[in-house]
C-alpha cells in the first residue's frame, strides 16, 4: 500500500519535473526542421525560473479569480496525473478516484478558469482569445464524449488501467478499427487541445490571431510562471493518456520493485519523444487553418470517431 | 445461332463505319442493310419462340425465350426505321469533316443497337446489368451529337443520373446472387432466380429489388429520377430520340418486370404495391408536366414517361390480365412513340423551330409531315382505333376486374389529362394558318420512307395482330405472373 | 491459408481496419474542398477496396477473389487516373476550391445520417445470413454507395460528380466481395471494363461541356429548364 502511495508521488514528481523538457524538444525539433538553430531543449526552464524571480503585476479590475487562475490551472493536471498511467501498468493508490471522464473534465476546468480570467482582465485581446478557445472545446466536447463511449464500449471500462489491457493481449485488438480510429480522432483532439497547428500557431506572437495563448498575455511573475507551468503539464499529460493507453502500452512497470519504475520513465521518455517527432513534423508541414475552417477540422475528428463506433456495432 | 449474328451483325457495321474513305453514303447505307438483316433474324428468333420453345444460342449465356423474343422484335424494328430516318438526317451534316462525323455517328449508333440488343438475348443477370449500363455509355455520344450547349447539357445530366441508378441496381444485384448462393446455388439467370425464390430470405429478395427498382427505374425514366429524360430526349437527334423513347427505356423496364415473378412468389403483394406506387405517380406527374411543356420533342418526352407509368402500374396490379395489358403496351408504345419523333423530326426539318407556339398550320406546309404527327398524337395519346388504346383498356379492365378501383380511376384519369395535353398542342401545330418560316426545307426521302414504314405497325396493330405476334404477348405475358 | 485462430482474429481485424479506412474514405470525399484531392481520395478508396479483397482472398483461400484484388488495384487506383489526368488534365489542376450545395459541415453530418440508415438497412439483411466478412463489407459498401450519391448531388462541378460515380461503384463492389465473392470472373472483368469505359465517356464529355459551355460548373446548368 505504501509502494502504491510512494509511486503515485513519484508519478507526480515526474510529471512535474519532465513536462517543460518536453516542450522545449518539440519547440527545439519545429525549429530545426525548419533549418533554424532553435533554442536550447533546457529554455523552457530557464523561462520559468526566471518568471519566479520576478515581480507580479495585476491589473487592479480584476477580481480573485485573476489571482487564483494560475494555481488552479498549475494543479488540475497533477490531478489528472494521479489517475493515468505514466509509469506503471497497475492502479496506484489514486487510481479509482475519477476515471477518464473524470479526468477530463478536472482538465477542462482548467480551461475554463483560464478562459475566466482572460475576459477578467478588460484586455481587449484576452476574451477574443477566450472565445475562439471555447469555440474550439465545445465543438472537441462531442469528439471527446463519443472517444470515451467507444473506449469504453470495447474495453468494458472507463478506468485508463483497465483500458489499456485490452489493447495489449491479443495483438490482434490492435488493429480493430475501433482502436486506430479513435488513436486518429484522439490525436486530432490533442492539436486541437494544446493549441497546436494546425487549429492555432503556439509560436505566433500576433494577438489578432491567437486561439489558446491569449490566456497567458496578462499574467507576470509568479502567474505567468505557474500558467507556462501548468500548459506544459496538461500537455505532458494528454500524450500520456494519448501514449500509455491508446498508442503503445508496452514499457510500462509490472512489477513492485522500485528499480522497474524508475527504469520505466527513460522508456515513457522515450515513447514520449518519438510522438513528439510525429507532431513536429505535422506542425511544420501543414498551414494554419483559418478559424471557420476549424469546425470543419474538428468535424473531421467527430467523423472519424462515430466510424469508430460503426465499424465497432458491425463486428459484434 | 442467330442470336449471334445479331450481336454480331451491327458490331461488324460499327467496325466498317470507322473507314471514312468510302465516301459519306456507305456507312448509313451498310448501317440501313445491316439492320434488316438484324430485324429478319429477330423475327425468326421471335417466331420460334413464339411457338413455345426458347431460343438458346450458348447454354447459360446466351438465350432468349418469349418475353426476350418480343423485345428483340421491337429493338431490331425501331433500329430499321431509325436507320432509315437517319440517313436524311446525316444528309444535313455538312462542313470541313462532314464524312467524319457522319461515319462517327454511325459507328456509334451501331455499337448503341447492339447493346440495346444484348439486353434480352443475356442470361446471366450481372451481364444483363452491363448490357444495360452499355445502353447509356454508347449512347451519349449519340446525345450530344448536334454539340450545341443544351444538347451538351442534357447529355451530362443523363449520363450522370443514370450512371448512379445503375450503381444502385448494381448493389441489388450482388444482394440477389447472395440470396441465390444462401439458398443453395444454381444459374444465376431469370428462371434461376425464380426458381430459387422460395427459398431466398424474404428480406434479401424485397431489398435487392428495391435497389434495382430505383436504380433501372432512373434508367426508364421513373419521378421523380426521370429530371434527365425530358432533355435528353429531346436535344438528341430525333432517330436517336426514337431508339431511346421507344426501346431504351423499355429494355430498362424489361429488366425491372424480369423480377417480378420471383419477387411475386414472397412477397405476396409489397412488392406490387410498391411497383403501383411508383407507376401511378410516375403516370400523373408525367400527365400534369406534359401540359406546360413549350416544345413538342418535350412533350413526347413527357408521354415516355406516362406510358412507363403506365406500363408499371399494369405490372403492379397483378394478374394475367394487367400482365398481358402490360407487355401489348410496350408493343403499342414502341411502335407509336418511334413514329410520334419521326414525325416530330420531320416537322422539325419543315418548320426549322423545336417550340410548339412557333409551328403553326403544319398540314398545309407539307401534307405528310402533319398527317403522321397527328396520327401519332392520336395513337400515342390513346385514342381508338389504335393499338394503345386497346392496351391502355386491357389494363383498365383487368384493373377494374380484380377491384382495385382506385388505382383504375387514377390511370384512367391521367390518361385522359395526356389525351387532353397531346392533342391540344399537337393539334395547334397541325391546324391553323400556316407561319412563314426562313428556314424550311425539303423533306427527305428517307424521312417518308421511315414515316410510311413506321406507320403500319402503329395502324395495323389497332385493328389485328398476327397470331405468332398475339402467341408472343401471350407467351411474355405469362414470363411475368405465375 | 488460413490456420490458426489467431491469423483468423488477425485476419478478421485487418479487414474491418480496412473496411473502416474505405468508410474514411467515402467521407473524404464529401469532405474535400480540392478537385485533385478528390482524385486522390478515390484512389486511397480502391486500394482499401483491393486490401479488402486480397485479405478475403486470403482468409476464403479463393483465386478469383485475389484476381478481383488485382483488378481493381490495376484499373482503379493506375488506370483511371491515368485516364482522368489525360484527359483532364488542366481542369483537375486548374481550379482550387470546389463548392456544393450546402457547407462541409452539414453535409458531414447528413453523411452520418446516411451511414446508420446503410447500417439500418443491413441489420436485417444480415440476420439472414451467416456472419464472417459480410456482416462489416455490406453495410459499408452500402454506406460508401450511399454516400457516394450523395456527393454526386451536392456537389456542383462536374470532375468530382464523375469522381463520386466511380466511388459509388466503388462501394456497391466492396459490398460484392463479401457478399458474392464467387461471381463468374467474366462478369467481374466486364465491370471493370466498365467502370474504364465510363471514366472515358464521362472524361470526354466534361471537355465537351468546357468547350460548349464555357465552365464545368454543371450545377449552374440551366439552359434546359422549363420556365
Amino acid at each position: 500500500m505504501e509502494q502504491k502511495i510512494l509511486f503515485n508521488i513519484v508519478q507526480v514528481l515526474v510529471v512535474m519535473a519532465f513536462a517543460p523538457l518536453v516542450r522545449g524538444v518539440l519547440n527545439r525539433l519545429k525549429e530545426r526542421i525548419q533549418s533554424k538553430r532553435g533554442p536550447s531543449i533546457f529554455q523552457p526552464y530557464f523561462d520559468i525560473w526566471k518568471l519566479f524571480h520576478k515581480d507580479e503585476v495585476v491589473s487592479e479590475h480584476s477580481s480573485w479569480i485573476f489571482r487564483a487562475t494560475p494555481y488552479i490551472v498549475f494543479v488540475t493536471p497533477i490531478f489528472v496525473t494521479l489517475l493515468i498511467p505514466v509509469l506503471t501498468g497497475y492502479p496506484l493508490f489514486f487510481a479509482f478516484m475519477a476515471d477518464m471522464l473524470g479526468g477530463g473534465f478536472i482538465l477542462a476546468l482548467g480551461g475554463f478558469f483560464a478562459t475566466l480570467a482572460a475576459i477578467d482582465t478588460a484586455n481587449p485581446y484576452g476574451p477574443m482569445g477566450a472565445s475562439r478557445t471555447r469555440m474550439v472545446g465545445f465543438l472537441a466536447e462531442p469528439v471527446f464524449m463519443i472517444v470515451f463511449f467507444t473506449v469504453s464500449f470495447v474495453a468494458g471500462s472507463t478506468i485508463p488501467y483497465i483500458v489499456q489491457k485490452h489493447w495489449v493481449t491479443p495483438l490482434a485488438n490492435f488493429f480493430e478499427p475501433a482502436h486506430v480510429l479513435v488513436m486518429l480522432s484522439f490525436l486530432m483532439l490533442i492539436i486541437a487541445e494544446t493549441g497546436s497547428i494546425p487549429v492555432d500557431s503556439p509560436s505566433g506572437h500576433f494577438e489578432l490571431a491567437m486561439v489558446d495563448e491569449s490566456k497567458g498575455l496578462e499574467y507576470s511573475g509568479r502567474g505567468a510562471a505557474l500558467m507556462k507551468w501548468g500548459g506544459c503539464t496538461k500537455f505532458f499529460v494528454l500524450l500520456c493518456i494519448f501514449l500509455n493507453v491508446l498508442v503503445s502500452p508496452w514499457g510500462l512497470a509490472h512489477g513492485e520493485a522500485i528499480g522497474e519504475v524508475f527504469l520505466a520513465v527513460p522508456l515513457v521518455l522515450a515513447k514520449i519523444l518519438v510522438f513528439i517527432l510525429v507532431l513536429a513534423v505535422i506542425e511544420s508541414s501543414l498551414a494554419k487553418l483559418r478559424l471557420f475552417r476549424i469546425p470543419e477540422f474538428l468535424g473531421a475528428a467527430f467523423v472519424t470517431s462515430v466510424a469508430a463506433v460503426i465499424t465497432r456495432l458491425l463486428q459484434s | 445461332m442467330e442470336l449471334i449474328y445479331i450481336l454480331l451483325i451491327p458490331v461488324v457495321v460499327a467496325a466498317l463505319s470507322l473507314f471514312p474513305t468510302k465516301g459519306r453514303d456507305f456507312a448509313p447505307l451498310t448501317t440501313i442493310t445491316g439492320t434488316a438483316a438484324v430485324f429478319i433474324a429477330s423475327l425468326h428468333t421471335a417466331l420460334k419462340a413464339s411457338a413455345g420453345s426458347d431460343v438458346v444460342a450458348v447454354e447459360g449465356w446466351l438465350a432468349c425465350d418469349a418475353f426476350g423474343g418480343l423485345l428483340l422484335l421491337l429493338v431490331s424494328f425501331v433500329g430499321l426505321t431509325a436507320a432509315i430516318f437517319s440517313w436524311g438526317y446525316t444528309g444535313r451534316i455538312a462542313g470541313p469533316n462532314a464524312t467524319v462525323r457522319v461515319c462517327r455517328y454511325y459507328r456509334r449508333y451501331n455499337l448503341f443497337l447492339v447493346s440495346m440488343l444484348a439486353v434480352p438475348v443475356l442470361s446471366h443477370i450481372s451481364m444483363v446489368w452491363i448490357a444495360v449500363e452499355l445502353t447509356t455509355l454508347l449512347s451519349v455520344f449519340l446525345v450530344s451529337f448536334p454539340n450545341t450547349p443544351e444538347a451538351i447539357e442534357a447529355a451530362w445530366k443523363y449520363s450522370v443520373l443514370t450512371c448512379m441508378g445503375a450503381a444502385l441496381a448494381l448493389f441489388g444485384i450482388l444482394i440477389l446472387y447472395w440470396g441465390m448462393t444462401i439458398s443453395g446455388g444454381g444459374p444465376f439467370t431469370w428462371s434461376g432466380l425464380l426458381a430459387a425464390a422460395p427459398k431466398m430470405p424474404p428480406a434479401l429478395l424485397q431489398t435487392g429489388f428495391l435497389f434495382i427498382l430505383i436504380g433501372f427505374g432512373t434508367k426508364a425514366g421513373l419521378v421523380p429520377l426521370h429530371t434527365w429524360l425530358p432533355d435528353a430526349h429531346s436535344q438528341a437527334p430525333s432517330p436517336v430520340c426514337a431508339l431511346l423513347s421507344g426501346v431504351e427505356t423499355s429494355t430498362a423496364l424489361y429488366a425491372i418486370m424480369r423480377l417480378i415473378p420471383a419477387v411475386q412468389a414472397i412477397t405476396d403483394g409489397h412488392s406490387g404495391r410498391w411497383v403501383l406506387i411508383f407507376g401511378l405517380v410516375s403516370a400523373g406527374f408525367a400527365a400534369f408536366l406534359l401540359i406546360q411543356v413549350k416544345e413538342y420533342k418535350r412533350l413526347f418526352a413527357f408521354s415516355t414517361i406516362e406510358h412507363m407509368g403506365i406500363i408499371l402500374v399494369a405490372v403492379g396490379m397483378g394478374g394475367a390480365g394487367a400482365y398481358f395489358g402490360a407487355t401489348y403496351q410496350i408493343l403499342s408504345h414502341t411502335m407509336a412513340k418511334s413514329f410520334c419523333f419521326f414525325a416530330a423530326g420531320a416537322a422539325l426539318r419543315v418548320a426549322g423551330a423545336r417550340d410548339i407556339n412557333s409551328v403553326k398550320g403544319l398540314i398545309r406546309e407539307s401534307p405528310l409531315v402533319g398527317a403522321s404527327l397527328l396520327l401519332g398524337a392520336l395513337a400515342i395519346s390513346g385514342a381508338p382505333p389504335f393499338a394503345v388504346f386497346l392496351s391502355e383498356l386491357t389494363i383498365l379492365k383487368a384493373g377494374v376486374s380484380s377491384g382495385q378501383y382506385v388505382a383504375t380511376g387514377l390511370l384512367a384519369l391521367f390518361v385522359v389529362i395526356a389525351f387532353c395535353g397531346i392533342m391540344f398542342h399537337i393539334s395547334r401545330m397541325v391546324f391553323g394558318k400556316p407561319m412563314p418560316h426562313s428556314e424550311s426545307r425539303p423533306l427527305p426521302t428517307s424521312y417518308a420512307t421511315s414515316l410510311s414504314l413506321a406507320a403500319i405497325p402503329v395502324c395495323l396493330f389497332g385493328l389485328y395482330i398476327p397470331g405468332p405476334l398475339l402467341e408472343l404477348l401471350r407467351l411474355a405475358a405469362n414470363a411475368l405472373g405465375r | 491459408m488460413p490456420g490458426t485462430d489467431s491469423t483468423i482474429l488477425l485476419l478478421t481485424e485487418l479487414n474491418a481496419l480496412a473496411a473502416s479506412f474505405f468508410l474514411l474514405t467515402a467521407f473524404g470525399l464529401i469532405a474535400t474542398r480540392q478537385i485533385l484531392a478528390c482524385l486522390r481520395i478515390f484512389v486511397i478508396q480502391a486500394t482499401f477496396l483491393a486490401a479488402s479483397a486480397f485479405i478475403l482472398s486470403y482468409q476464403n483461400a479463393s483465386g478469383s477473389l485475389f484476381i478481383v484484388g488485382g483488378i481493381t488495384l490495376a484499373v482503379k487506383a493506375v488506370l483511371i487516373p491515368w485516364l482522368l489526368l489525360g484527359t483532364l488534365g488542366d481542369e483537375l489542376r486548374s481550379r482550387r476550391e470546389i463548392s456544393q450545395v450546402f457547407n462541409i459541415s452539414t453535409s458531414l453530418l447528413i453523411s452520418l445520417i446516411l451511414v446508420v440508415f446503410a447500417y439500418f438497412v443491413s441489420v436485417p439483411l444480415l440476420g439472414s445470413a451467416p456472419g464472417g466478412a459480410s456482416s462489416v463489407n455490406l453495410p459499408i459498401g452500402l454506406a460508401g454507395l450511399l454516400l457516394g450519391a450523395y456527393a454526386m448531388t451536392v456537389r456542383r462541378e462536374a470532375v468530382p460528380q464523375v469522381i463520386a460515380i466511380l466511388s459509388m461503384e466503388n462501394g456497391a463492389f466492396f459490398a460484392g466481395i463479401a457478399i458474392a465473392p464467387d461471381l463468374p470472373l467474366i462478369a467481374e472483368l466486364a465491370a471493370a471494363f466498365d467502370v474504364l469505359i465510363i471514366t472515358r465517356v464521362l472524361g470526354v464529355l466534361v471537355m465537351k461541356v468546357h468547350e460548349h459551355i464555357g465552365t464545368t460548373a454543371v450545377g449552374d446548368m440551366a439552359a434546359l429548364k422549363e420556365e
